[in-house]
């Protein structure tokens, strides 16, 4: 019975309040109930009808009456302060899985219409209460605890409002249509060490030479003309009394393939989060990479971007194919 | 389901609002003042002073031993002050010191709200000791102090400065009181109003008001010297003559040689009720109805006493009262509210033409012994007239005729022999002394008769179309038993004074050149102050007629008189209608009609350039900034290109570089450059 009830709200939640960047809280969306502290005051007010009835004591009724009324009325100040107010979701910071991850949301409201003490939760996560006086629009921050790497939808944020008396709740939910990326976990620190040397083996073996550089000494052979004279291998001149050029090549990057299949760790996660570790290292270093990933590969190159896309494919990996 | 679990935050009660809290205590508890303990503000000031300190962290906050024994001292105090417990006093007291108390550990947002309900109670019970005008306005303000100090303590707005919260406070608080009252009213008129279920333990009768049920020589006197206003009486129709305004409140029987009481045994009010209901009823046979009829509402100030004053015989009334064989009506209880009552009576209705024996023996007796003199002299002249109607105008003839005075300050009289010191001694003296005596005679000679105490005459409010009573009108005159005639009334103090009757205690008076000791009609002298006067007293005549008397029969009257016949659908329809109307006029107030829009102004008159400059053939790209249409723009409609750009730049800056000040005027410049585009 309560269940299909809940069902039944479920579903006329979702009809009413459909997710959205851009959600302006009208006559549909609110929810108004009494509060429990409403319901005290009602029993006083019975208690206070008694009196007056006891008593034959007009006043005594007056007061009651007005208590009464003020309940009233004071519904319809507290859906006030809730209604036109707009909720625009602006940014979800990507977070590592575990991490909180934050949403930025921008208020809006009409300025003729201030509201007063709006509060904005995710129930259990974190709560945030607002006012909407001299400004017209303010931005707020909402996070929220993630436990899987993948795409994070955030629930409804739950947006309520007891001004002015606290004797009601206007309340609504807010879909937001917005996701965020949650990055794997990155493995600790120290269970990479014992990896980075075999990184420095894959380094050796992928480097691919550029000739004609100019750092590193890369052999030597017969000098063709043009060679420049500092290059001339004198010493072996002086030796066998031919000419010899010494050739300098640069590596094309110090290369880092950041592998699946070099990471020889149990599981898919932990093979993401080592990876993800990596990704970390080397960017922190300031290193190219590059990404390898069954069914992708992310060429080698640097940057915030870079990590970015790379961090996204780790996240999404076998996410969005299923 | 519903998500209530989220935690509330400032549920702590912030200094701010634990000034409000304390203001709002202070301003309930004040009037209680004048009726419970005046140590109970010291509490309150104490803890309120207390608390303060907790907060701004000079003291800490007092443990549960101290506060234990700080509430044990205040019960003891209570008790100590001589308050009996099964009483509203005492309950208010324990109420209040429990009320006071509750600031020193009000920490929490429902502490706070435990105090600001207790005070509305506490403003409702303060009504049961005082329901007057003044009173009433008083209780709107706390009202209004109490529910600022809800929304004190509901939020605090940080982008406020303490004098913008108290405003702000006191703002939200009236707006929403204001916006009650009609619906308060609504709820008042329709509301049904029932008999009381139990009887609750009334205030304490600590000042009884007005004529007492017994009569020594001297106590009408002191009455003379309050202005307070018995009651008021508006007339349906005819209103009969000054001098015939006897008010009868109840009638005195039994004399001991110096006081008047009603019977032999003093009664308290309930056994008065049983022994009236007894042997003492009224009986409507005994009462021949005839000549002028007289319908009229009258509303009896509290009193503490259940005496209610009409004019003599009263044939109908309307209301929980009682009727005695001296055809007075009665309040079953004593009057803590003012109580209104609608009565017709015959004033000149032949009442009881066969004496019942039991009256009669009332109506005869006399002390044993004492007042040798006036039992003499009554033998004297009644032997010299010959019949009891010639007797009684003898005795009134030597009132007139012999020097005796009309005076406030009468000669005091002794313990014993008092009738005879009055009427050959000092021969000066006020109305009881005269009716007292006039009874003694007639009893002294076996003419049954008995003096009558009430108020005689009143002040015609003409603003008000209503006669005012106030307590120096206070009188006491007598009724004698004729056969043939049955009861009839003299008032041997006309005799000496005929202005008393005629007109006022005042005029009597200075015919004897005796100015009344605390100027009870100073006011009375100039001729603003007095209509002044009348026009408040006026006000509170409606206050008490509409508001207080509000009752059960009051509300079938009205309503029937509004509605015309009264159903069930037709009073339901009507509330609804009403209700309607009320909810409509909120949403218009409140600006709950009005679309509202969220869009900051400067975006929507942007939107607004971009459709006129679209239907102009210049549709705005959505990837496009303002610079960008602006470029394109300006190709597109050269004509304007001033404009435009003008319009784009100052609208850039609303959004990107204004400051603070600036922005009405940029708003101004963005709707002058509009308008010239359109």
């Amino acid at each position: 019975m309560f269940e299909t009830l809940q069902a039944h709200f479920e579903q006329m939640v979702k009809q009413r309040l459909p997710s959205a960047r851009t959600t302006i809280l009208d006559q549909s969306k609110i929810f108004i109930v009494p509060s429990k502290t409403a319901l005290v005051l009602l029993i006083m007010i019975i208690v206070l009808f008694l009196l007056g009835i006891n008593f034959q004591n007009s006043l005594v009724y007056a007061v009651c009456f007005w208590l009464l009324a003020m309940l009233v009325v004071n519904v319809l100040h507290t859906w006030r302060n809730l209604s036109g107010l707009s909720i625009k979701a602006i940014h979800l910071q990507p977070c590592f899985a575990g991490e909180k991850a934050v949403l930025e949301l921008e208020l809006a409201c009409d300025p003729q219409r201030p509201k007063f003490a709006i509060e904005l939760a995710w129930p259990q996560e974190d709560a945030t209460q607002v006012n909407l006086v001299s400004t017209q629009t303010t931005r707020i921050k909402l996070s929220h605890s993630t436990q899987q790497r993948g795409r994070f939808t955030p629930p409804r944020i739950h947006i309520a409002t007891h001004y002015p008396t606290g004797l009601a709740v206007a309340w609504s939910y807010v879909a937001v249509d917005l996701s965020g990326l949650v990055y794997p976990a990155p493995a600790p620190k120290n269970q990479s060490t014992e990896h980075s040397q075999t990184l420095a083996a894959d380094q050796q073996q992928s480097g691919k030479e550029l000739s004609g550089g100019s750092n590193d000494f890369g052999g030597i052979r017969s000098y063709q003309a043009g060679d420049t004279p500092k290059h001339i291998h004198w010493g072996q001149y002086a030796k066998t009394g031919k000419l010899n050029t010494k050739v300098f090549v640069d590596y094309a990057s110090h290369n880092l393939w950041l592998d699946w299949n070099n990471v020889n760790l149990p599981g898919i996660e932990a093979r993401l989060a080592q990876l993800c570790r990596q990704v970390l290292d080397a960017h922190q270093a300031q290193q190219q990479y590059g990404l390898k990933l069954p069914g992708m590969t992310i060429a080698p190159a640097k940057g915030e971007a870079h990590q970015a896309r790379c961090l996204q494919a780790l996240a999404l990996f076998g996410v969005d194919n299923v | 389901m519903f998500k209530t679990n989220t935690k509330q935050p400032q549920a702590f009660i912030t200094y701010t609002g634990m000034i409000w809290l304390l203001a709002a205590q202070l301003i309930v508890m004040l009037p209680f003042t004048t009726s419970l303990p005046p140590w109970l503000i010291v509490v309150v000031i104490f803890a309120a002073g207390w608390r303060l300190r907790v907060l701004s962290g000079k003291a800490t906050q007092p443990n549960t031993v101290i506060k234990a024994v700080l509430l044990l001292l205040g019960i003891a105090a209570i008790f100590l002050s001589g308050l009996r417990l099964p009483s509203l006093e005492a309950m208010s007291a324990l109420l209040l010191l429990g009320f006071a108390f509750k600031a020193l550990e009000a920490v929490k947002r429902r502490d706070a709200l435990v105090v600001i309900f207790t005070g509305y109670f506490l403003v409702a019970l303060n009504f049961l000791y005082s329901q007057t005008m003044i009173v009433g306005v008083y209780g709107t303000l706390s009202l209004i102090v109490l529910t600022g100090a809800l929304v004190g303590v509901q939020q605090t707005i940080e982008e406020f400065t303490p004098s913008q919260q108290v405003r702000f406070n006191f703002w939200i608080a009236g707006q929403i009181l204001l916006q009650c009252l009609p619906l308060m009213v609504l709820i008042f008129v329709f509301a049904p109003r029932f008999q009381p279920f139990w009887t609750l333990p009334m205030p304490m009768e600590q000042n009884t008001r007005g004529i007492s049920d017994r009569m020594a020589p001297g106590d009408i006197e002191k009455l003379s010297q309050s202005d307070d206003l018995a009651f008021r009486v508006s007339f349906k129709g005819e209103r009969p003559a000054q001098a015939k305004l006897y008010w009868q409140g109840l009638v005195l029987n039994y004399f001991d040689g110096r006081e008047w009481r009603q019977f032999a045994n003093q009664q308290a009010a309930e056994e008065l009720q049983w022994s009236i209901k007894l042997d003492y009823a009224y009986d409507p046979r005994k009462l021949k109805t005839q000549g002028a009829r007289y319908e009229y509402e009258a509303v009896y100030e509290p009193s503490g006493q259940p005496w209610l004053f009409t004019l003599n015989p009263t044939t109908e009334v309307q209301g929980e009262v009682l009727r005695a064989a001296d055809y007075r009506v009665m309040a079953k209880q004593p009057l803590q509210s003012p109580l209104l009552l609608r009565a017709v009576s015959h004033p000149e209705s032949i009442r009881d033409l066969s004496l019942a024996p039991k009256l009669q023996e009332l109506a005869l007796q006399l002390p044993k012994q004492g007042d040798r003199r006036s039992r003499e002299l009554a033998q004297r002249l009644y032997a010299e007239a010959g019949d009891e109607r010639a007797y009684i105008q003898t005795v009134l003839n030597r009132f007139r005729e012999q020097p005796f005075f009309y005076t406030l300050n009468p000669p005091l009289l002794g313990e014993t022999d008092t009738i005879d010191s009055f009427l050959f001694d000092t021969q000066r003296g006020f109305c009881s002394h005269y009716a007292g005596s006039f009874v003694f005679l007639m009893r002294a000679v076996g003419i049954p008769a008995r003096v009558v105490i009430g108020y005689q005459g009143g002040e015609w409010n003409e603003q008000g179309k209503y006669l005012a009573v106030h307590q120096f009108d206070a009188h006491a005159w007598t009724e004698v038993w004729l056969a043939g005639q049955g009861w009839v009334r003299f008032d041997p103090t006309s005799m000496v004074a005929p202005e008393r009757t005629e007109q006022n205690l005042e005029a009597a008076l200075k015919k004897e050149g005796i100015l009344l000791e605390h100027s009870v009609f100073s006011s009375r002298k100039f001729a603003w102050l007095n209509s002044m006067r009348k026009q408040l007293d006026s006000m509170q005549y409606g206050w008490q007629r509409w508001v207080l008397s509000y009752d059960q029969q009051t509300q079938t009257q009205f309503l029937s008189k509004m509605l015309g016949e009264l159903s069930f659908t037709k009073l339901a329809l009507f509330i609804l209608a009403l209700f309607g109307c009320l909810v409509m006029v909120w949403m218009v107030w409140l600006g709950l009609t009005r679309k509202t829009n969220p869009e900051a102004l400067e975006h929507r008159l942007y939107r607004r350039f971009a459709e006129h400059l679209g239907k102009q053939g210049c549709e705005r790209r959505l990837d496009q900034t303002p610079h960008e249409y602006a470029q394109m723009a300006v190709q597109v409609l050269p004509q304007q290109a001033e404009q435009i750009l003008a319009f784009t730049q100052a609208y850039q800056t609303l959004c990107y570089a204004s400051e603070a000040g600036q922005r009405n005027s940029l708003l101004k410049e963005l709707r002058r450059l509009l308008g010239q585009i359109r």
